[in-house]
């Protein structure tokens, strides 16, 4: 008999309408890594969130290393030996990484007083043994965000952690970052006997990392197999339930008019400070430019700038030869610009409204859907919205119901039929597939691409350097608000570009 | 789909509606008895006290209609995300500028007279409302701070100016102005009740309130903005713009409020022209969850309870019982989410244990 560290047998959850997890019977040995993938919704996470006692399962049982788990509560997860390092990290940005670590199980001196040194101490030895090497005195909110990622997985091991959970935990590393972090999941596996199961998107990344790969479909587990056996594109085939395309994009050269000009632009974040300096960066009509950049280092701030969300503090920016400095998004917008904002959540979508009505902002003056120019043709809005549902292939309970009651996935697509259907000479998009499951991402890539084809100038923005390179004919690369490096598609590859975004390497010739 | 979805929503609203109105009741009747009242007894006079004569009914007409009328106003800003708390000042403000336009201009014909003591009332509403909405928006300032506050600055003003200034010659009458021209006020619709041809106006301002929310473009733009401001500021809208229209309508609304009560119901101003009347009309709009529609019928319900309270007074119990009653309802509407969520978490659970013993019978056979 092998020995298990989690069973799974016949597992389901029921949510309202939804089916999350259904009938799913997994075994993970100990000691292995194991992948799990799939769309989003398609049941990950439920099934993670059960392993970790957040969800309670409608039907079957857990089995942690040949016990039963009766109580599903995070408590009783953690003392049977599970942590989980979730994708938003959990840390206090400006404790200590000691603070930090020991966070609800602190040292204590005269029986309430933290213990700062012993706190310090115990990291130190904890950073020993499994050689994850990190400053116990560092401010968090100081340190990389794959240190921060070190320091979240240091924690559920002071915990006691032999079953690691880690979501999604290479989106906001640079390729760098998550070699480092593959290199901590082997050590710890190898020397420790801890077993990891990681939820990713990255398909290349299951190949690189992981012993076997479960793949989940519509709450169904649709495969197991080890991952010798298997490859991306039959890993995505599965995930998807049909073959995938996933040719390499055609790039191009031909470049007509300048749509964008930013020149000597300086703008500075939430606290005053400067977070784009004195940038210069230009785009033209049929082609994509992307921004390769590690999270915070202005890209955000550029992006609000040229859309009109941020008053910038001194340069130029040119939309379709006009000044647009300052101006508001109505101004802009009405140049020609559309804009997929990074956070669709706070920015791109009106939660409570219905998916006809967020498909309608910014159109909804339009003299076709109204009559005298102020009543609403509703019949006519509905009618319109359903067709832009069906072609973006929105999946969900139909036009009527709140944005905010769907999928990531879905939601963005709402965002991207959107802006698209303005038909606009110059796109701004961040993030367009943040959170996004493989069959949506191939149908908004394919839309971008189109939308480049039919001559837009657009400027893309990702924190997923696949995403950049795929998409991209030119590539720039941004570190603390300056162009560090600009590239033509295909002259560098992912590793290299690395060194331009940690500001290791830069070009004289920043001038995008 | 859309038709089953919305009706459960506006189904479940009427439910915990009247669930709470009878708990309000029924809390209502424990406290009537513990303080040695017979509660169907209080309850049959409240009623009767509402119904028993056509001046009550009359008198309820237009305490709904200045209910309604600030409730509407009040939703209005709601609905772009600003809270105008402000009503009172600009009713009461609104009342006393009215009335002095009419003595001003007397003498002039009426159909001049009050057009233009209603656009007076309506521009020093909109006027005192733009402090908190210029504010708000140009530099995120909390409106209901500065409203709340400038509600009692235009309390005392009124004060004044009825004191001092436009204080009427009866040396008896303290802090009232002069009385109007019987030419100017409103017909009565009822004898000797306050109901006057105020209400057809007031009708035709809820309707276009309503219309314009519900079913124009314009009113679309107020709903994106006050759901997600940054949404809608992102998607080109003029946000600003919106709100501070908005709020300087609700002012409008207010000022005009106070207008129709001096020329409708009182002929002068005196601070009693307003019993906190926008408060109430405030809890309305809460209890109405901002939807046009529920303002206007609860602002009739609520007004029954008022003027019937009246005739409870009549039997000697304290007409205080419907503040209670009010307060009550406001209560378990506002626990109605958490009520519902919990008590439909425990039917999930439920459902989820029978889905799961049906499944391990099927597979025991």
């Amino acid at each position: 008999m092998e020995d298990y560290a989690v069973q799974f047998s016949h597992i389901s959850m029921e949510f309202p309408g939804v089916l999350a997890n259904d009938d799913i019977s997994l075994d993970i040995r100990k000691g292995e890594v194991f992948a799990l993938v799939g769309e989003n919704g398609a049941g990950k996470s439920t099934l993670m969130n059960i392993l970790y006692g957040i969800l309670e399962p409608t039907d079957g049982e857990v089995i942690v290393e040949g016990k039963k788990i009766e109580t599903f509560t995070p408590k009783e997860a953690i003392a049977r030996g599970i942590g989980m390092v979730h994708q938003h990290f959990m840390l206090v940005p400006s404790f200590t990484v000691a603070q930090n670590i020991v966070m609800s199980k602190e040292p204590k001196k005269l029986g309430f007083l933290f213990d700062n040194h012993a706190a310090e101490k115990r990291t130190q030895d904890l950073v020993d043994t499994y050689g994850l090497h990190v400053d116990p005195k560092a401010v968090v909110q100081e340190i990389s965000v794959g240190l921060q990622q070190r320091v979240e997985i240091l924690k559920t091991l002071y915990r006691g952690a032999r079953i690691l959970i880690l979501d999604e935990p290479t989106a906001v590393l640079t390729p760098q970052e998550t070699d480092e972090l593959f290199d901590v999941i082997r050590k710890v596996v190898r020397e420790q006997g801890l077993t990891v199961i990681i939820i990713t998107h990255k398909l290349y990344e299951v190949m690189a990392i992981s012993d076997r790969v479960g793949v989940m479909r519509k709450g169904k587990l649709v495969g197991v197999k080890n991952t010798c056996d298997t490859d991306e594109r039959d890993l995505a085939s599965m995930m998807v339930g049909r073959p995938v395309l996933y040719d390499d994009l055609h790039k191009t050269d031909h470049v007509g008019e300048q749509r964008i000009a930013v020149e000597h632009l300086t703008v500075t974040d939430n606290r005053g400070l400067i977070a784009v300096d004195n940038l210069s960066l230009s785009v033209h009509a049929g082609e994509i430019l992307g921004i390769a950049a590690i999270e915070g280092n202005g890209q955000s701030e550029l992006i609000e700038a040229i859309t009109g969300m941020r008053k910038p503090e001194s340069g130029s920016i040119r939309i379709m030869g006009k000044e647009v400095a300052g101006l508001a998004p109505d101004k802009i917008r009405a140049i020609g610009l559309s804009h997929i904002p990074e956070d669709r959540i706070s920015t791109g979508i009106s939660a409570p409204a219905s998916v006809t009505d967020n498909l309608m902002v910014g159109k909804h003056d339009d003299k076709e859907f109204n009559l005298f120019g102020f009543h609403q043709r509703r019949s006519t809005i509905e009618r319109y919205a359903k067709e832009i549902y069906d072609k973006f292939d929105i999946r969900g309970a139909g036009p009527d119901v709140a944005v905010g009651s769907m999928s990531g996935g879905n939601m963005q697509k709402v965002v991207v039929a959107r802006e698209f259907s303005f038909d606009t000479p110059v796109l701004i998009i961040a993030q367009p597939t943040r959170g996004v499951d493989v069959g949506a991402i191939e149908f908004i890539h394919k839309a971008i691409i189109d939308r480049r084809n039919e001559g837009a100038a657009i400027l893309l923005c990702s924190a997923d350097l696949d995403e950049v390179f795929r998409l991209s004919d030119r590539i720039i690369t941004l570190y603390e608000g300056k162009v560090t490096g600009s590239f033509r598609a295909g002259e560098i590859t992912k590793e290299e570009i690395g060194y331009y975004m940690t500001g290791d390497r830069t070009e004289k010739e920043a001038q995008a | 789909m859309k038709e089953k979805t919305s009706l459960l929503i506006r189904f479940r609203y009427l439910l915990s509606l009247v669930v709470s109105v009878l708990l309000a009741f029924g809390i209502g009747a424990i406290i009537l008895a513990a303080s040695g009242f017979d509660p169907i007894r209080a309850y049959g006079a409240m009623l009767s006290g509402a119904f028993d004569s056509w001046r009550h009914v009359g008198d309820f007409l237009e305490y709904a209609m200045v209910l309604c009328i600030c409730g509407l106003a009040c939703v209005l800003g709601a609905r772009v995300g600003i809270f105008n708390v402000g009503g009172e000042g600009q009713l009461l403000l609104g009342a006393i500028f009215a009335c002095q336009i009419g003595i001003w201009l007397n003498g002039i014909s009426a159909w001049i007279v009050i057009p233009l003591a209603a656009l007076g009332a309506m521009a020093v509403g909109a006027a005192y409302a733009f402090i908190p909405g210029f504010l708000k928006v140009k530099v995120q300032v909390n409106e209901v701070i500065t409203t709340i506050m400038l509600n009692t600055i235009a309390a005392f003003l009124c004060q004044y100016l009825a004191k001092g200034p436009w204080k009427n010659a009866n040396k008896n009458l303290v802090a009232a102005t002069e009385s109007l021209n019987a030419n100017y006020w409103f017909g009565k619709l009822i004898p000797r009740s306050n109901l006057t041809t105020a209400v057809f106006a007031a009708a035709i301002i809820a309707f276009l309130v309503w219309y314009v929310m519900e079913k124009t473009s314009k009113g679309f733009e107020m709903k994106i903005t006050g759901q997600n401001p940054r949404f809608a500021f992102f998607s080109g809208i003029k946000t600003d713009r919106i709100v501070l229209v908005c709020m300087l309508i609700s002012g409008a609304m207010c000022g005009l409020v106070g207008m129709f009560r001096v020329y409708g119901v009182e002929h002068l101003y005196k601070s009693s022209i307003s019993n906190d009347y926008y408060f109430e009309a405030i809890m309305v709009a809460m209890i109405a969850s901002y939807q046009p529609v529920a303002v206007i019928l609860l602002s009739l319900f609520f007004a029954v309870l008022k003027i019937g309270a009246q005739g409870m007074e009549l039997i000697g119990i304290p007409s205080q019982i419907y503040l209670i009653l009010q307060t009550v309802i406001i209560f378990f509407m506002a626990a109605e989410s958490g009520i519902t969520a919990s008590v439909e978490a425990i039917l999930q659970r439920r459902r989820a244990r029978l889905a799961a013993r049906k499944r391990q019978e099927e597979a025991a056979v």
